[in-house]
């Protein structure tokens, strides 16, 4: 078993505009979300707290915020809202559960909402570079401090991103964790009570290093 | 060019942002990046030009700066694209064409060794647009940078510049609400405020102190601000309306400031307008600031208690997020990139009328709490995203992305 240091990555984002229009109404929406790269879907579900923005909305995926602001659908905004884009085995699943969503919803309704002018829904996609810091974390005891200096776009790396990447939808700390055995397991817990999808990164990284935190004292004191 | 050091931000931004740069920016080492624009001094672009430039050549990256000349002809014309940007009817005669082709067909003369040897040359706006026509043996990328709201252009502008435009590499737009379909990636790339900047720098408490005695202000009763040019597209006189609403329940003061319109037909109309409307009140400051003032309405942003933008036309409305940086909340008018800045309840509050306006400056007067509570969150969303650490470090991103291709995932070396 290796219990390498673990590499302290980093990524940068830039957003560009998607190869499809924009959409003015819910059946665009069906239309755009079926035709775009899946890029631009893993764009409006992960990447949005990587995204430069003034913004904290009540739902962390652009499809559901749109449904809320601009056709002021809130059922529609409510089941797209809750979806959860690490459950998912690959994008195109996801794709398949929003299309089934938009589809039940037109069939509800009798008609088909708008957005007022200018509320359009553009869609995006991102430029993302990935690259190492030079920085290691050694030993399990050095993790809080770690992640308390790290950017929020590493954690987004490590904590969130990873789980499309590793084995087991697990974060990059967690799947490090586990070479340590008993050491690691305290810490693979408190990670995993953490509800990441509801905080901001910035959030994520209070929650994250108190938690370590707590956990090491813990071994500590025993 | 700017005197200051990257590591001079570690204080507001913190360390590892800083070494995010650094890390960046080891891949781009020794590449040739050119800016364009056409002049450098004076507007946002040569502001921001001021600061990437020094930045980019403090990361190793081979940078520099080249502005174009023009006569009055060329100007003029380049003018009227601006007006076109913006959804103004204009009539581009064959004389307004040559004016600018010619002037962009000299400059090229000029530059072409530098251009056509460089790994990436970044044109600001339309100005030099035209100078990649008479590039023809260029070796690296070419990205139009676009700092003006294209959604909406007159349509003879757009086809005529298309025909540039369309042979970039690819372009970048302020807002994704701001660009225009084009046949090449798009980007988008937010501006930024520069918090170490006379307008944007912490300031001691007697310096604030000044501004209440200079400007005959009453440090007892609440102060609201707004910082633009008298134009009628920042709505001044809509601002007195509302304030004279807030005047029958709150014993306010209001400032309006802004630069000087001497060179402006428009701007003193404007200007006259608002001092009729305001009257003999003494309430009301109307101060016409000089270009450099910069301090001055910092300290007058630090001093108030609601910081008003209360425009009906606006591009980004990087006023609004100075006004955040600050710790304010900030009332804007519904409209461009205020509508992206203000989160009712959160940030500040959008409005559409100056009857809104005084509606939510009443509720913001009655809730000081809450007023503290938006502008810290305010200045916390500015800190993440919004000051020139992130502008920087999404142009790196985008070379990087340059110099391996648009894939939308890369591993830097």
């Amino acid at each position: 078993m290796s219990m390498g240091p673990f590499q302290i990555k980093d990524c940068a984002l830039v957003v560009r505009m998607a190869d499809v229009p924009p959409a003015y109404n819910l059946r665009e929406l069906y239309d755009r979300v079926r035709s775009c790269l899946p890029d631009s879907i893993y764009h409006h579900f992960c990447e949005t707290p990587l995204r430069a923005t003034f913004d904290d909305p009540a739902f962390r995926n652009d499809f559901a915020v749109w449904s809320h602001r601009a056709l002021n659908d809130d059922i529609l905004a409510e089941r797209l809202g809750i979806l959860d884009p690490y459950d998912f085995g690959d994008i195109e699943e996801l794709r398949q559960i929003v299309l089934d969503i938009i589809d039940d919803r037109l069939s509800e309704i009798t008609h088909v909402p708008w957005a007022k002018s200018g509320q359009e829904l553009h869609f995006l996609q991102a430029l993302t570079v990935i690259f190492d810091t030079g920085r290691r974390i050694e030993d399990p005891v050095e993790l809080p401090q770690a992640i308390s200096q790290m950017t929020t776009s590493s954690l987004y790396y490590h904590f969130l991103e990873a789980r499309r990447r590793v084995e087991g939808r697990l974060d990059d700390f967690t799947a490090w964790l586990q070479d340590w055995n008993d050491r690691g397991k305290p810490l693979i817990e408190s990670f995993s009570v953490v509800d990441f999808y509801f905080l901001s990164l910035r959030e994520l990284q209070t929650e994250l290093s108190h938690a370590t935190d707590q956990v090491l004292k813990g071994i500590l004191m025993c | 060019m700017l005197n200051r050091k990257l590591a001079e931000y570690e204080l507001v931004v913190g360390r590892p942002v800083l070494d995010q740069l650094h890390q960046l920016a080891s891949s781009l080492t020794g590449m040739r990046v050119v800016h364009v624009n056409s002049t450098r001094v004076g507007g946002g672009v040569a502001e921001i030009l001021t600061w990437m430039v020094p930045f980019m050549q403090e990361l190793g990256i081979d940078a520099s700066w080249q502005t174009i000349e023009g006569n009055a002809g060329f100007f003029r014309t380049t003018k009227m694209f601006h007006n076109g940007f913006q959804g103004n009817p204009v009539n581009l005669t064959s004389s307004d064409i040559k004016a600018y082709e010619q002037t962009n067909e000299a400059n090229a003369e000029r530059l072409r060794p530098i251009l056509e040897t460089a790994d990436a040359v970044f044109i600001h706006d339309p100005q030099p647009a035209a100078l990649l026509d008479s590039c023809p043996n260029r070796e690296g990328k070419w990205i139009w940078r676009c700092h003006i709201d294209a959604s909406h252009p007159d349509r003879q502008v757009w086809k005529y510049l298309r025909r540039f435009l369309a042979d970039y590499d690819a372009s970048i737009f302020s807002l994704y609400s701001f660009s225009r379909y084009l046949d090449h990636p798009q980007f988008i790339i937010a501006p930024s405020i520069d918090p170490l900047s006379d307008k944007n720098c912490e300031l001691e408490q007697g310096e604030m102190d000044k501004a209440y005695s200079r400007f005959g202000l009453d440090r007892n009763r609440p102060l609201l601000v707004q910082i633009s040019r008298f134009d009628s597209f920042k709505d001044p006189v809509g601002v007195i309306k509302a304030f004279r609403i807030v005047q029958d329940f709150a014993p306010a003061q209001l400032v309006l400031a802004g630069g000087g319109a001497t060179d402006d037909p428009e701007g003193d109309m404007v200007l006259n307008e608002v001092r009729e409307e305001a009257g003999d009140d003494e309430d009301i400051h109307i101060l016409l600031l000089p270009g450099d003032a910069h301090r001055t309405i910092n300290a007058l942003q630090r001093i108030s208690d609601i910081i008003i933008q209360k425009s009906t036309r606006e591009g980004f409305g990087l006023t609004v997020t100075e006004g955040l940086w600050k710790s304010k909340p900030v009332i804007g008018g519904n409209t461009g990139g205020i509508v992206l800045q203000l989160m009712n309840h959160h940030t500040g509050f959008l409005v559409n009328t100056p009857e809104g306006t005084a509606h939510r400056i009443r509720y913001l007067l009655q809730h000081r709490g809450r007023m503290r509570i938006m502008g810290e969150k305010g200045k916390e969303f500015v800190r993440e995203n919004f000051l020139l650490t992130r502008h920087l470090r999404e142009y790196l991103t985008l070379l990087l992305g340059l110099k391996k291709g648009f894939t939308n995932r890369l591993i830097a070396a």
